[in-house]
């Protein structure tokens, strides 16, 4: 990691997202916003929004063929962050940041505590607070089922021959409401986080820009921001 | 020889008695033409209107009375007549008269109604052809427009409070009326072919040829394959043993405005077919009343073959396209193309490997406790999962704003230190 030192006295600035990161999180942001839209304008297909952009789609085939390939393009992120995060060596660190320990559940414990006014103390964040990782990690996994329902429903006709028709049912219903879920998760979660949250309200500009404030760091992430001070970064 | 000289003699005998004929009407008819052979005869009628009593030889002679003498139908006349008593054609076409009496047309006649056509209006007077000659106005390709003349007439529709008009041009713009006047095919169903021709009767008196119950068979006459199917369909056989409700042809393809099914406007339209079975099948009252399952249109729709024609893929499957059609059966007749053992096939149409497999659990699948349990569990556990879920977040981050306004100067004087 680098510091930057903003010109003109400029606030001190540390890189939170690196390139490749801030490359991830864009084609995840595109495919799963495709995803959503084609997707829930299917599950509520009565609405008469959902109507509009099928018609505006192209009609239901087209709308079939731009939801396959969004996700055909979210498989392929899915499958490039599993190698990258355990494979390079700057996923690997990455990695280790976001592995859950004990600390995180003590942390979420701690934090309602304070919130509540039962403790003293707020919770010391690393890089990752349990907010980050509850969020990463509840993604990860809903995009991996949600790939593997896809995959099943999507290949139909060679499903249609292992599986009788209540487990494609089953399937179908799953992969919608999973898609909800992760859309629920990011609306109401990550739009907290990296929006609504009165630190970095109205957003954080680190997956454009790829960098955070110094201040910000000691604020939210008190116990990243002393590592880096240790490494000597900042 | 005896045969042959037998032959002779007739012969001879039928050409005489042919001549005679023609030497006893001939000179009659020239008589009553010394006046009507002239085209300007006319007489004037009490409100000032004049009528021509001009009778065209040319016609006449054409005609399939062409033979006759003026006389067999003016019983009486001598030159120069006054009034005539008017021609009664049921004295030879007794049949025709007796069935005409019975009539729509003939019972309002029989009142003294002048707008219901007589025989003349629909046959022709002194240019009466056989039905089979094409310049006849009762032939095939021509009696649309004589029925139409009147049934498209705006001010006899009101009058008599006929069904619209719509409904009767309809027919022109019907498979049977274009193959009538586009293509000119003398099998295209018109007018007589379905409510008769003389007598003519409301479909909805039990005599007339357009009630319900005769419909199958009307359609029949044309459509013989059609009707033999059908007759073995659970409509068929419905219909059959007395059920009125029970669906005729017209009930899903329409009458006058039947259209080939490819027609986006058919109430047989791919797109079109949940709309019309469930016009029986989601009613209540019939679903009760026969015993039939509940709720087969809303669970085909929720299916992504009920979606996927919603929004115009026609090849997507409709009803028709596993029940089947003219040929449909319940599931539990062995012989329906959606019973148990025979689905693998009917799905199979589509998806090649849909096997025995598949065709476990159910096809129409009603979200509900004990019928598709699998997929109401799921549904429940991610309805509760997400509102709880929804409902964690919100306080959550409701707390953590709150708290915030506590930790702010805190954190940062911790930091500090």
């Amino acid at each position: 990691m680098k510091t930057m030192r903003g010109e003109s006295g400029g606030p001190v600035q540390v890189i939170r997202m690196s390139f490749m990161f801030r490359v991830q999180h864009l084609l995840l942001m595109v495919s799963l916003f495709v995803l959503a839209v084609t997707g829930f304008e299917l599950m509520y297909h009565e609405n008469r929004l959902s109507r509009f952009l099928i018609d505006l789609e192209g009609g239901i085939l087209n709308r079939g063929i731009i939801h396959r390939a969004a996700a055909v393009a979210l498989m392929a992120q899915l499958v490039f962050h599993v190698f990258y995060m355990l494979v390079s060596r700057a996923g690997r660190r990455e990695f280790r940041e976001f592995l859950l320990t004990a600390k995180d559940f003590d942390d979420f414990l701690q934090a309602i505590r304070f919130n509540l006014g039962l403790a003293g103390e707020y919770p010391r964040f690393g890089k990752y607070g349990y907010k980050e990782k509850f969020q990463y990690w509840g993604a990860t996994i809903g995009i991996f089922l949600i790939s593997l329902t896809g995959i099943v429903l999507w290949a139909e006709n060679v499903s249609m021959r292992f599986l009788p028709k209540f487990m494609l049912d089953l399937t179908l219903i799953i992969h919608g409401y999973q898609g909800l879920l992760i859309f629920v998760i990011l609306l109401f979660w990550h739009l907290y986080i990296v929006h609504l949250h009165p630190s970095v309200f109205p957003m954080n500009r680190a997956w454009l820009t790829g960098r955070v404030d110094a201040e910000w760091l000691r604020e939210e992430h008190p116990l990243e921001y002393e590592k880096l001070k240790g490494e000597g970064v900042l | 020889m005896k045969p042959v000289r037998t032959l002779w003699i007739a012969g001879i005998l039928a050409a005489g008695i042919c001549l005679a004929g023609q030497a006893a009407a001939g000179p009659a008819g020239d008589r009553c033409l010394e006046c009507h052979g002239d085209s300007t005869i006319e007489k004037m009628l009490p409100g000032g209107k004049a009528v021509s009593l001009f009778v065209d030889q040319k016609d006449y002679r054409a005609s399939v009375h062409g033979k006759g003498e003026c006389a067999g139908c003016h019983a009486g006349a001598t030159s120069p007549h006054g009034k005539l008593a008017p021609v009664s054609c049921g004295r030879c076409h007794a049949a025709a008269g007796k069935s005409y009496s019975e009539s729509t047309h003939g019972l309002d006649r029989a009142k003294g109604n002048r707008d219901v056509p007589g025989c003349a209006d629909c046959h022709g007077r002194h240019d009466i052809r056989k039905p089979s000659d094409p310049k006849a106005r009762t032939f095939r390709l021509n009696i649309v427009a004589v029925c139409l003349a009147c049934h498209k007439d705006r001010t006899i529709e009101e009058k008599y409070r006929l069904p619209d008009q719509v409904v009767m041009e309809a027919y022109e713009q019907s498979v049977h009326g274009m193959a009538m006047r586009k293509s000119g095919l003398l099998g295209a169903a018109v007018c007589p072919d379905c409510h008769g021709n003389h007598r003519i009767l409301p479909g909805d008196q039990p005599r007339s040829a357009t009630h319900r119950q005769k419909i199958p068979t009307l359609c029949g006459k044309c459509h013989s394959g059609i009707l033999e199917t059908y007759e073995q369909s659970i409509h068929g056989k419905g219909m059959r043993g007395g059920i009125a409700e029970s669906p005729v042809c017209t009930d899903c393809h329409g009458e006058h405005t039947i259209t080939k099914i490819t027609d986006p406007a058919s109430r047989v339209f791919a797109r079109n077919i949940p709309k019309t079975c469930s016009s029986c099948h989601e009613k209540e009252a019939i679903s009760s009343r026969y015993a039939l399952p509940k709720k087969r249109l809303s669970t085909y729709m929720d299916t992504f073959h009920g979606v996927a024609l919603e929004y115009g893929m026609t090849t997507a499957a409709n009803c028709a396209s596993c029940h089947g059609f003219h040929d449909v059966l319940p599931a539990s007749d062995p012989a329906s193309s959606v019973n148990k053992a025979n689905l693998p096939r009917t799905c199979g149409k589509c998806h090649p490997n849909a096997g025995v497999n598949f065709a476990k659990g159910n096809v129409h699948v009603e979200v509900a406790y004990g019928k598709a349990t699998g997929v109401f569990a799921v549904r429940v556990f991610y309805t509760v999962f997400i509102s709880v879920l929804v409902l964690m977040f919100v306080l959550h981050v409701g707390m953590d704003l709150l708290g915030r306004r506590r930790r702010s100067p805190q954190a940062t004087e911790e930091t500090k230190k």
